[in-house]
């Protein structure tokens, strides 16, 4: 009888020992849902280069004035709302610093709209969405629950114009950030997407660094 | 005079598939070429090898890229209507080479003593970096050397007909203008030139006195780059790295269990 004690706190001494790392892990969202993102994106069917337009036929080309081309105009997405994990995030244009790293939004409740790339509802190509999960002097940031969104939720993307074009998300993934296919990401043509990216994975504390990226890819909504 | 422009529109072609890596892994037997009409005052049909390539071709008017196969090519322009076996070319180039893969702009155009000319200039379409576009100035106006402005600071310098300079610049809208070269005498412009991310923006300065000077405009698209990456946190408050509180609690479970078992043991022995 003078064993039960001992035997108890053998017992739970196994327990807080496996049952404390496995709560922890159990706490925290998954870090994928949906098929690798390889097969998501990495199909883009027109390789990088320039484009030469179809000619009619060799007696037939399309000949045009060689005047200076206006820039063409474009309505810029201003919000981004994905309501089952409640983000809602106004958007900025933004483009790239001088090492060329994506920019980001100094205020980190903002997201960016990569400016240079198709704007979302454009017939071809991926319009990207980066915001920040968190900063070390501003706290969380607008996409810090990202994580959370699980394939078949929606996303709507509102732009100046007020126009709003809707997405279904197909996947979300932790992808180590030198291992990102950003090619295929901020692809210029190929299907329409959308690409929301933000930062994930472990943190590493002396370099005040995520070692991966959060990729949601999302398609139009049917 | 034509044909010795000819040996400068062969050698721009073989540079070209030189400096492009041409090879059999280009899109086999094909080159990409578009014409520009840079004479003033005559529209002009267009032969390539003997078969008419474009009719009634005014001045400053610019084809699409067009896919070719690759070859050697007679490219002659007559007056538009003119029966090419009856009537002396206006300029002509015989056995031009155009190699698999390449991407080439001929340009008619005056020298720089306004006689009519034929020139092909290699286009740059290789990547630029994200946020950059590339821009080449190509000089083909019977004209002497000029600078090239950008927003009022000269950005290339003593360009003569028929050279091209190319720079690789951050994307967005200029206003340029083109200046006989050292001074501020503008002779072309200003007008906005948009120079949109990853694409080659070729400016030609163009025209005679008599006519006047014009800028015609190609873009070239697809030589876009992806940023280099996405840092989009700095703060660790959602990471993925096991907590040093979630270790500490499970090596003391570990550890009072292993001391629970020793008792245990010693107890029982």
């Amino acid at each position: 009888m003078r064993l039960r004690p001992a035997v108890v706190v053998l017992a739970g001494g196994l327990v807080l020992a496996a049952g404390t790392p496995a709560i922890w892990a159990g706490s925290r969202p998954p870090t994928a849902a949906g098929p690798p993102l390889t097969s998501v994106v990495a199909s883009n069917p027109v390789p990088p280069g320039p484009v030469p337009r179809p000619a009619a036929g060799a007696s037939d080309p399309v000949v045009h004035p060689a005047d200076p081309l206006p820039d063409a105009p474009m309505a810029a997405p201003v919000r981004l709302v994905v309501p089952d994990v409640g983000i809602d995030a106004p958007v900025d244009p933004v483009g790239v610093i001088p090492d060329g790293l994506l920019q980001l939004p100094d205020d980190i409740r903002r997201v960016g709209w990569y400016r240079f790339g198709p704007v979302p509802g454009q017939p071809q190509g991926s319009a990207v969405l980066a915001g920040h999960v968190d900063s070390w002097n501003q706290g969380l940031g607008a996409l810090s629950r990202l994580r959370s969104v699980e394939p078949g939720q929606r996303i709507a993307v509102t732009d100046a114009a007020g126009q709003i074009t809707r997405w279904q998300v197909g996947t979300r993934q932790l992808v180590v950030k030198q291992q990102l296919p950003l090619p295929d990401l901020f692809a210029r043509s190929g299907p329409p997407r959308l690409v929301l990216l933000t930062c994930g994975g472990p943190f590493d504390e002396r370099l005040r660094s995520y070692r991966d990226n959060l990729v949601v890819v999302a398609v139009p909504a049917p | 005079m034509i044909r010795a422009r000819f040996l400068g529109l062969a050698a721009a072609l073989a540079l070209l598939a030189v400096g492009l890596g041409v090879g059999p892994a280009s899109a086999a037997g094909t080159a990409t070429v578009s014409v520009l009409h840079a004479v003033p005052g005559v529209t002009v049909d267009v032969y390539a090898n003997g078969q008419k390539l474009l009719s009634g071709f005014t001045p400053g008017s610019l084809t699409d890229p067009m896919p070719v196969p690759a070859g050697s090519y007679d490219i002659a322009i007559f007056p538009a209507g003119a029966n090419p076996s009856t009537t002396q070319p206006a300029a002509e180039a015989t056995g031009v080479p155009v190699p698999a893969g390449a991407n080439a702009t001929l340009v008619a155009n005056l020298d720089a003593q306004g006689k009519p000319t034929l020139n092909a200039f290699a286009n740059d379409v290789s990547p630029v970096p994200a946020g950059k576009a590339r821009l080449t100035v190509r000089h083909v106006a019977a004209a002497p050397a000029v600078d090239v402005r950008a927003n009022g600071t000269p950005v290339i310098t003593g360009l003569t007909n028929p050279n091209e300079k190319t720079l690789v610049v951050a994307a967005g809208t200029v206003k340029a203008d083109v200046v006989l070269a050292g001074t501020s005498t503008v002779a072309i412009g200003p007008a906005d030139l948009s120079l949109a991310e990853g694409t080659t923006t070729v400016v030609y300065a163009w025209g005679s006195q008599s006519a006047g000077y014009k800028l015609a405009v190609q873009q070239l698209s697809g030589m876009s780059s992806a940023p280099s990456g996405v840092p989009a946190g700095s703060g660790g408050l959602v990471t993925d790295r096991v907590p040093a509180l979630v270790v500490g609690v499970s090596f003391a479970g570990l550890l009072v269990a292993g001391a629970a078992g020793l008792r245990l043991a010693t107890r029982r022995g």
